[in-house]
């Protein structure tokens, strides 16, 4: 009975009615939904990569590995490499283990949160499982154990899994240690604890006997300012009742605490066991009955450098004295140990994960620093996989070069610059190495397009001449009696807003340079705390010293100008001050004592003068490097007398970067530690920005003054463009009320064509463009179901332009229309007419769109602009329209008169047919053939792919296609010819005129006497009315 | 192109699904088919002709599509003359292609024929599935797009996976997704359904956005769909010759 009331128009008014009352009902609130269609694009790089974390592959079908990325989730390949699809794009994307179950390998586990415990480490949230080949992941637990070294799922039984636990780097907790599943990961049991400061780095399990596993426990700690690495909490364990019960391993081992230690079991002779161990002296341990007596058979630096970074020991799968160490550079032996050597060659160093294809152990995949290599001859020569864009960006600029270049500094690999789009895709090869060692800020000179000044570790600034490739270093050196400069591993580094010749570095002392850094002066005292017990890093690193100015601290790392005020300066320091001077310098107040609620000395991350006005800026802190996992973003509008807290619980991860818009005062731009957030409202309320950008560490926010494109430098997938945000601009409470509402965008551009020929193949990663036509930006309350949605695009005129699919989404909806007229009307042939496909574009000028909605309709308007870029001046980009046209005419003539011919002689030879027998029929033939005859001259008729027949037709084709895909005045040739090729079709006109005027009226009244239907001829104003019914 | 066009055969096959086992299943199949307008509305329809545009890569292309209920499917489209053909008869999946050069009919092979045979089934995998071997599990209600949906899995007796994405209001279908492979590459295929509008009762869509690996590859406005039009047999036959003339509608 009820099914017989619900017609569809019943349904359909209830629907209506039912969403109108809820309408009534809340206000509608900002959502990440809110943001709808527009997503980011993802540039790249991938010529750097960046840091793998983790690699494991399929022993059944080798060419499947998954890749497990410091910062920037999980990547799969089933083509032994040669092309990767991020697979774990909605989770955390630190990565610390990833295991395939061999025996069931479409599930894999993956454990987030890196072990390698670099200061820049980011941070996890548990262990998640697929059982489809990483399509879909659950999180399985462990959600508090912020990093994971290692993952074992038992070969004998795959429900039985353990997890090395390695636990919190910058704090004490429970939740670390060896945990065991027995049920596939529905329930956890930590198995094996020694404290809350200590963790499990490694696990080993015997492939022959299960119940045999090794566990390297680890006590390790990081400050912001120092690292320790070892205790008396770290030491080899041994279970041989599947974890039930360990014992702690010493015979053999070192004396004395012990730091990081990694393990290795021999799958070809599991009684071999190896350890590499971080103690008083490091060293490569042996084992030959399965972990219970150990010789140290090498010391070799090559296989114990930087335990905390470098702790893997994979035993070739076939050979048992073949052994790989992950170091700076691989370390490998071939006699079990006694020996190491130093493999990796032109790979970039510093290796994390080794994968050997068990069936052909020649088969070497190594992650490092700079991404993954194979090697086909057991780690003697690497190739490059150029398709892992998991580049660590720390800061992101730009310049105004048409299209606009990005420029940022990575984790180990140096600054970049490359471009924003580029004809067929911003490639590998289009990016330019501007800076070395680890890369931070990159700024190009405002005033010098061959200039870019870019920095590395520990304040090192060098200026870069593009041109020459030449470098300059200008880092400030301390004058006749000044104390030693301290400079962050990640050094402020900031150009003025205001005066393009102003440039300020921060050590403990503000310094400005107005001579391209060949001379700096200081503008501060120490704005730090000074506090000596924070700057013992030559005393850094544990067991192994290590000191590389990433502990380096008291110093300044945010910088900001007031764009309204040249004499406002802010400075945050990592030790928790923010100063402020009103008069250039001279003066400066610390005004962190006036925020409430941030814990002392909380890293200052980054500060953001308004643009709007002088007394007002935003700021950022971080406390994570003491646990401290909270929001800190502040407001001050009284040059930090008061400060107003904006942090709400719907921004996740510790705060990195505010950014003001340039034109909404309101519209803020937060990037945290797991991604992007929004707020329309000044800070009041938030929504995470999630497309197509992951929960990755968003590190820097631009927004380009040009192109109003959000620019986000991420710490794990490289750079990433939110092109055109006017739109979010217009984002108020009462746009999100509306049922639909068309949005500004920014002007569309005719963009000038380009192009290049070339064939790369599908293995190296290419960035994503702008896209090319013009976007209609458009909101709806509520995704729409029910009839029509569809855009019209209107010229000024009033003429229909241009009829186009809209999405119907909830939130914004981005249409495209790509500005051109109707392709023009060619003959059929065989072969297709390329350049034809597409019509002539839309002339410049403001154009009315309107979204029809079932029965409503809202308007708004685009505008259509030149290429700025164009070289070409307005008379001849006039020009070229005006010779376009007159081949697009020249095409649909030649179409008529083809369609007259064909029609014609299909008619003659339908009457033929129907006079079969007759004397008629053959004349009718006779007449077919001569028409033919004539359309074998209009129109290539041969079939095939190469027959290089050009008849009038494809001449024709072939100037348009050179003046359309030229944006200037076309060459005089095109001009010269196109009056020639009139006459052609005039000719041909006048030939079928010939043969139709001299035979067709004869042949109809024989026609008409044997009861056929006469033969008719189009006439233009018919075919015209054809083709617009088409 | 075919994929493309296959997703408004594809729709109509939805729209012809039946009742479902399973007490929730059958619940939301069962609310499914009265939104589109009944089982004896949906039974009683014999063929279907569709007119389209295909948006794609900046190109518009006007294409129909006819339907018959014994499983026949045919798909015409041009492009500057020439002709693109996707057929089945029950028996023989065949195109003829022009712009690629393959002016005379062939059979089609590997995965582009396993599409056409699909789209042949005009009543789409839901309809008798336990007869045909399928399974259909409500896997949960989530978000599409901030649009509460059921999403459904259909496993097809030759172990291809559909997941189906019915609208929680309407209880119409919002998108369809499914693994294909295009051009040897492995790709999420989604299709989503919108402009719906009653169609002699039955209401179907009338926009299909195509989006491979989450990017739109093209958009299919339907302009005109017909019910109960006499449709001849022969047009779904590969032909012997080279065709002469274009089908009916293209």
């Amino acid at each position: 009975m009820r099914r017989k009331i619900l017609t569809p128009a019943f349904l359909l008014l209830l629907l209506s009615m039912l969403s109108s009352l809820a309408a009534g009902q809340d206000a509608v609130k900002l959502d990440s939904n809110s943001f709808g269609a527009i997503e980011a694009r993802h540039i790249g790089p991938a010529i750097t990569s960046g840091r793998i974390a983790a690699l494991d592959g399929v022993a059944s079908n080798p060419r499947i590995l998954y890749v497990g990325s410091a910062g920037g989730g999980v990547w799969k390949t089933t083509n032994a490499g040669t092309t990767f699809k991020p697979v774990f794009d909605k989770y955390t994307q630190s990565i610390g283990a990833v295991t395939v179950d061999q025996a069931h390998p479409e599930t894999v586990w993956v454990g987030t949160g890196e072990s390698w415990t670099r200061n820049s480490v980011s941070v996890g949230t548990g262990v998640y499982k697929t059982t489809d080949g990483g399509e879909n992941w659950k999180p399985v637990g462990l959600e508090n154990s912020e990093r994971i070294g290692r993952i074992i799922v038992d070969p004998k039984n795959s429900d039985v899994v353990y997890v090395a636990a390695t636990g919190h780097l910058w704090d004490s907790n429970d939740e670390r240690g060896v945990y065991k599943t027995t049920d596939g990961g529905k329930t956890w049991q930590r198995v094996l604890f020694v404290d809350k400061d200590t963790g499990c780095a490694d696990l080993g399990i015997d492939p022959q006997d299960s119940n045999i596993v090794y566990a390297a426990m680890w006590q390790f700690r990081r400050k912001p300012y120092f690292f320790t690495s070892g205790g008396p909490g770290s030491g080899f364990y041994k279970s041989t009742d599947a974890g039930k019960t360990w014992r702690k391993m010493a015979k053999g081992l070192p004396d004395g605490e012990l730091g990081r230690i990694a393990i290795g079991v021999a799958p070809s002779r599991p009684s071999v066991v190896y350890a590499t161990v971080e103690a008083k002296k490091n060293g490569v341990y042996r084992s030959d009955d399965l972990g219970e007596n150990w010789t140290k058979v090498s010391g070799s630096p090559s296989a114990t450098g930087r335990p905390f970074y470098f702790s893997r020991l994979v035993i070739d799968p076939k050979e048992y004295n073949r052994i790989y160490k992950t170091d700076f550079s691989i370390g490998l032996s071939t006699d079990g140990g006694a020996s190491f050597t130093q493999r990796g060659g032109r790979a970039h160093g510093d290796f994390h994960a080794i994968w050997i294809n068990p069936n052909d152990t020649s088969e070497v995949y190594v992650g490092t620093d700079g991404g993954v290599y194979v090697s086909n001859d057991k780690a003697g020569a690497f190739r490059f996989l150029g398709n892992l864009p998991v580049g660590q960006f720390y800061h992101v600029s730009f310049d105004m070069e048409r299209p606009y270049n990005v420029y940022g500094g990575l984790q180990d690999n140096g600054s970049w610059m490359g471009p924003s789009s580029k004809p067929g895709g911003i490639q590998n090869k289009d990016w330019r190495n501007v800076g070395f060692g680890d890369g931070f800020h990159v700024w190009p000179d405002p005033l010098d397009k061959d200039i870019v000044y870019s920095e590395f570790q520990g304040g090192q600034i060098i200026r870069f001449h593009k041109a020459l490739g030449e470098a300059k270093w200008v880092k400030p050196l301390p004058k006749q009696g000044e104390a030693k400069y301290r400079f962050n591993w990640n050094t402020a580094l900031q150009l003025s807003p205001t005066n393009p010749r102003v440039m300020y570095i921060g050590a403990q002392f503000l310094f400005k340079t107005t001579n391209r850094g060949e001379s700096w002066e200081r503008i501060s005292p120490d704005l730090t705390t000074n506090d000596p017990e924070k700057q013992k890093q030559e005393e850094s690193g544990g067991l192994s010293l290590d000191n590389s100015s990433a502990e380096n601290h008291c110093t300044i790392v945010a910088i900001s100008e007031s764009p309204l005020d040249e004499k406002t300066v802010w400075a945050g320091t990592d030790d928790g001050n923010l100063q402020v001077t009103r008069d250039g310098g001279k003066n400066w107040t610390n005004v962190v004592a006036n925020i409430t609620g941030l814990p002392k000395n909380t890293w200052c991350t980054s500060i953001e003068a308004s643009r709007f006005d002088r007394a007002t800026a935003y700021a950022t802190f971080d406390g994570h490097q003491t646990g401290d996992m909270k929001v800190y973003i502040y407001k001050t509008a009284d040059y930090g007398k008061t400060w107003k807290s904006l942090a709400t619980d719907a921004i996740k991860g510790y705060a990195h970067v505010i950014r003001e818009d340039r034109v909404n005062r309101d519209l803020l731009f937060a990037g945290t530690e797991f991604g992007l957030f929004l707020s329309l409202d000044g800070g009041a309320a938030w929504a995470q920005f999630t497309g197509n950008v992951p929960p990755v560490a968003v590190r820097d926010i631009a927004i380009h003054p040009r192109e109003n494109d959000l620019i986000l430098a991420t710490h794990g997938r490289g750079i990433l463009i939110i092109d055109d945000i006017t739109p979010l601009r217009q984002l108020t409470q009462k746009v999100l009320e509306s049922t639909a509402t068309i949005l500004e965008s920014r002007p569309s551009v005719i963009a000038t064509p380009g192009g290049s020929q070339e064939f790369p193949g599908d293995a190296d990663f290419v960035g994503q463009n702008p896209n090319q036509a013009a976007t209609i930006t458009y909101y709806l309350k509520d995704r729409h179901v029910f009839g029509d949605l569809k855009l019209e695009v209107y010229n000024a005129e009033g003429k229909l332009m241009a009829t186009l699919p809209a999405g119907k989404r909830r939130g914004i909806n981005r249409a495209t229309w790509f500005m051109r007229q109707k392709p023009p009307k060619v003959p059929p042939s065989p072969n297709l007419a390329g350049p034809s496909l597409f019509g002539p574009m839309v002339p410049e000028g403001t154009y009315t769109v309107k979204l029809i909605k079932d029965k409503e309709t809202f308007t708004g308007q685009i505008k259509v602009i030149a290429d700025p870029a164009s070289p070409h001046p307005a008379a001849d980009r006039a020009l070229q329209t005006q010779t376009v046209w007159k081949l697009y005419q020249l095409q649909e003539r030649l179409a008529f008169v083809d369609d007259v011919l064909t029609g014609a002689r299909d008619q003659a030879r339908d009457r033929a047919k129907k006079a079969e027998g007759d004397p008629l029929a053959k004349e009718m033939e006779s007449f077919a053939d001569k028409l033919d005859s004539l359309h074998k001259t209009l129109v290539a008729t041969k079939e095939g792919q190469v027959t290089g027949e050009e008849q009038l037709r494809e001449r024709i084709v072939e100037l348009y296609g050179w003046a359309t895909q030229y944006g200037g005045r076309p060459s005089q040739s095109i001009i010269d010819r196109i009056p020639l090729l009139e006459k052609e079709i005039d000719a041909a006109i006048v030939a079928s005129e010939g043969i139709t005027g001299k035979d067709l009226a004869g042949l109809n009244s024989k026609l008409t006497g044997k009861k056929l239907d006469a033969i008719t001829l189009l006439t233009r104003a018919e075919w015209d009315k054809k083709q617009q019914e088409k | 192109m075919t994929k493309n066009l296959i997703a408004i055969c594809f729709i109509v096959g939805v729209a012809l699904c039946a009742v479902a086992a399973g007490q929730t299943v059958d619940e939301l199949l069962q609310k499914n088919l009265a939104a589109r307008g009944g089982l004896d509305k949906v039974r009683a329809t014999k063929s279907i002709r569709m007119t389209a545009k295909v948006h794609t890569d900046n190109i518009e292309i006007a294409a129909s599509v006819q339907i018959k209920r014994t499983g026949m499917a045919r798909i015409d489209a041009e492009f500057q003359g020439m002709k693109i053909v996707q057929a089945y008869d029950g028996e023989v999946a065949w195109q003829i292609n022009a712009p690629e050069g393959k002016t005379e009919p062939e059979k089609m092979s590997g995965d582009d024929e396993k599409d056409v045979r699909e789209m042949g089934d005009i009543d789409g995998p839901l309809v008798d599935y336990k007869a045909k071997g399928n399974a259909v599990e409500l896997v949960g209600k989530e978000d599409l797009e901030a649009t509460p949906v059921y999403k459904l899995k259909v496993t097809e007796k030759n172990g291809a996976v559909r997941y189906f994405y019915l609208d929680c209001k309407s209880y119409l279908e919002l998108k369809v997704s499914s693994k294909r492979k295009v051009e040897g590459k492995d790709v999420t295929a989604d299709e989503y359904f919108g402009d719906y509008k009653s169609v002699g009762g039955l209401m179907m869509p009338h926009s299909i956005e195509s989006r491979v690996d989450g990017h739109v590859d093209n958009q299919i406005v339907i302009e005109k769909i017909e019910l109960d039009v006499d449709i001849d047999d022969g047009i779904f036959k590969m032909p012997k010759k080279p065709e002469a003339k274009p089908a009916k509608g293209a």
